[in-house]
């Protein structure tokens, strides 16, 4: 016999105690039910109900074996309910929009490969923008850049990006090996959005400001168009472009520091957060040159003779 | 010698030779790399006058005496009028008794390049000591005959007058620029005396450490320290000057740990005597050859 279906006929019979109205709520005549709960109080050899009196009551084994049958009945409707969800299950991420294509495929593509059943869902948003998107619940897990503060947010491992500097080709400072912060004085800085990017733009500017340079302006936005026409200088990692020039920064006081973050309440997507987490730090520092952040030396000050003088 | 150098009359070195034009100078130099010995030159081997540069390897027997307790460096001395030496700057340029330590003068010879200094020192350490230092460490081209006050003289003698000497048809002989009867060096035995210092061979470690913080203390800012005009960059060296002669041999540290010994020789063009052009193209030249030595 089917146990689970016999057990849901039980417990229709004891909430509406009478079996026209349960056959009615079950969509069944009241015979064949009569006789399901006569051969499913066999099984268990018990009866269930009293049917001596003019009204149906439940017995006492049949109200203690109640609390079991739904117990029972929810647990299979749950396995079910997960295995149609685990079909389609998303995880939704948050990627910074200027994380190069190649890293946000190898995040893909990584994540896939420990996790064929699940898909992933990268949408391109700003750091402070994915913070209130993690605490809506719109994604799951998010790539922040630090400094980033939000309480109820946890944060994988950070990782630190040296960040050197993109010049229009014909810019003078392309011909040399490495560029000195210093060196920028005079040129416009091309940054992305200070609100999406606060904490980021903030550090940056004010290390900027400790080496030497104090850009004349600082414009706003994801898209190189400014660096190529030769009005901006911008920071990123290592890159090949048509019409620009990347150069290093003496001594690495640019960086780019990333983590992934997650609401501390997001219990039901916990492990899939941890493989993304695990899959980010590894793609990050494979294919886009990340490293732990304790790699970054600490900067020494030269003194010369002078500066007091 | 087989010179390894990288030669830089080739498609992918620094063009040198039009950087130096530019500036109104002839250049000569030899950079370094104190760790792996990456190198690159442009005339690194043409023996030259090293004007105070001398004060240099003057500095290292004076330490490598002190290490031997040959002389206390703490011990004082009196410098008097008769002591004294022409000289712009320092107790040359004091008009009393100066009583000082040893190390302290060694200290004014190179910070300010005091000539008084310098040849108290020299009296004290030995012009032969110091050649006999340069000759245990093969610097085989590298020569001092002279005290300050020699130089001083020569060019007197040479002239038949005193400073200044704007002249061209005088300057051309001037003894002090020939490196045959001058104290002399290349640019590439520069470096090498002072990557020996940099990697405490040249005397004790504690003398060496010494000597590379008072070579940092040097006060000139518009020659090699020029081109690298950065909090996080220390430069260290010593300046020579000459009618037409600018130079400086010395260290350069960057952030990421590694350093470089880096020695530039001009002659200028011009006999004129303020040329900020030719000073900085000291620096310009060392930047290009350190970046080019970190490509």
């Amino acid at each position: 016999m089917d146990l689970v279906r016999h057990l849901r006929y039980f417990i229709a019979v004891a909430e509406e105690l009478h079996f026209g109205n349960a056959a009615i709520r079950l969509g069944m005549a009241q015979p064949p039910l009569s006789q399901r709960i006569k051969r499913l109080e066999e099984e268990l050899g018990t009866r269930l109900f009293d049917r001596s009196a003019r009204q149906v009551r439940l017995t006492e084994s049949g109200r203690l074996l109640l609390a079991e049958a739904r117990e029972i009945v929810a647990r299979v409707d749950r396995l079910h309910e997960l295995a149609r969800h685990g079909e389609d299950t998303v995880l939704k991420v948050g990627v910074p929009p200027d994380l190069a294509a190649a890293v946000i495929a190898a995040l893909v593509a990584g994540f896939r490969e420990t996790n064929p059943e699940v898909r992933l869902a990268p949408a391109e948003i700003w750091t402070a923008d994915q913070v209130t998107a993690l605490a809506e619940g719109a994604i799951d897990v998010g790539l922040v850049r630090h400094p980033v503060s939000a309480p109820g947010l946890q944060f994988g491992e950070i990782l630190v990006q040296l960040q050197g500097v993109l010049l229009a080709a014909g810019d003078p400072l392309a011909g040399v090996g490495e560029v000195h912060l210093a060196d920028l004085a005079g040129r416009e800085l091309l940054m992305p959005p200070r609100e999406g990017e606060p904490g980021m733009h903030a550090e940056m500017l004010s290390e900027c400001r400790r080496h030497g340079y104090v850009p004349p302006q600082v414009h706003q936005g994801a898209g190189l168009g400014l660096v190529l026409a030769g009005a901006a200088v911008a920071f990123g990692p290592k890159a090949e472009l048509p019409g620009l020039a990347w150069r290093p920064l003496l001594g690495s006081p640019i960086t780019c520091r990333v983590s992934t973050a997650w609401r501390v309440a997001t219990a039901p997507m916990n492990e899939l957060v941890g493989d993304f987490s695990a899959v980010a730090v590894r793609t990050l520092k494979e294919s886009a040159g990340m490293t732990d952040e304790g790699a970054v030396p600490a900067r020494r000050i030269s003194r010369r003779p002078g500066m007091l003088a | 010698m087989i010179d390894r150098t990288e030669r830089t009359t080739g498609h992918h070195g620094p063009d040198f030779e039009t950087l130096f034009r530019a500036a109104g100078v002839t250049g000569w130099l030899y950079a370094a790399d104190i760790d792996s010995g990456r190198d690159v030159g442009h005339g690194a081997d043409e023996p030259l006058p090293t004007a105070s540069m001398f004060k240099v390897p003057l500095l290292v027997e004076f330490c490598r005496q002190a290490d031997a307790g040959l002389l206390d460096p703490t011990s004082r001395v009196t410098v008097t009028a008769d002591d004294r030496v022409p000289g712009p700057t320092g107790i040359s340029a004091m008009l009393d008794d100066v009583t000082i330590s040893l190390r302290d003068l060694a200290y004014l010879m190179i910070a300010v390049s005091d000539n008084s200094s310098a040849d108290v020192l020299l009296g004290r350490v030995g012009i032969d000591a110091v050649n006999a230092m340069l000759a245990h460490h093969g610097l085989a081209s590298t020569r001092v005959s002279q005290s300050a006050r020699e130089l001083n003289e020569s060019m007197r003698r040479d002239t038949g007058h005193g400073w200044p000497y704007l002249d061209p048809d005088e300057v051309a002989r001037l003894s002090a620029l020939d490196p045959a009867r001058a104290n002399s060096s290349t640019p590439r035995e520069m470096v090498r005396l002072f990557g020996l210092i940099w990697r405490d061979e040249a005397a004790s470690r504690a003398s060496c450490a010494w000597m590379r913080t008072v070579l940092n203390m040097q006060v000139w800012p518009h020659r090699l320290a020029s081109g690298f005009p950065y909090d996080d960059v220390a430069v260290s060296g010593k300046t020579g000057t000459l009618p037409t002669l600018r130079c400086e041999s010395g260290v350069v540290e960057y952030p990421d740990g590694r350093r470089y010994a880096v020695a530039v020789f001009t002659r200028s063009f011009s006999t004129a005597l303020i040329q900020p052009r030719a000073d900085a193209v000291i620096g310009t030249a060392a930047r290009m050859a350190v970046d080019h030595l970190r490509r």
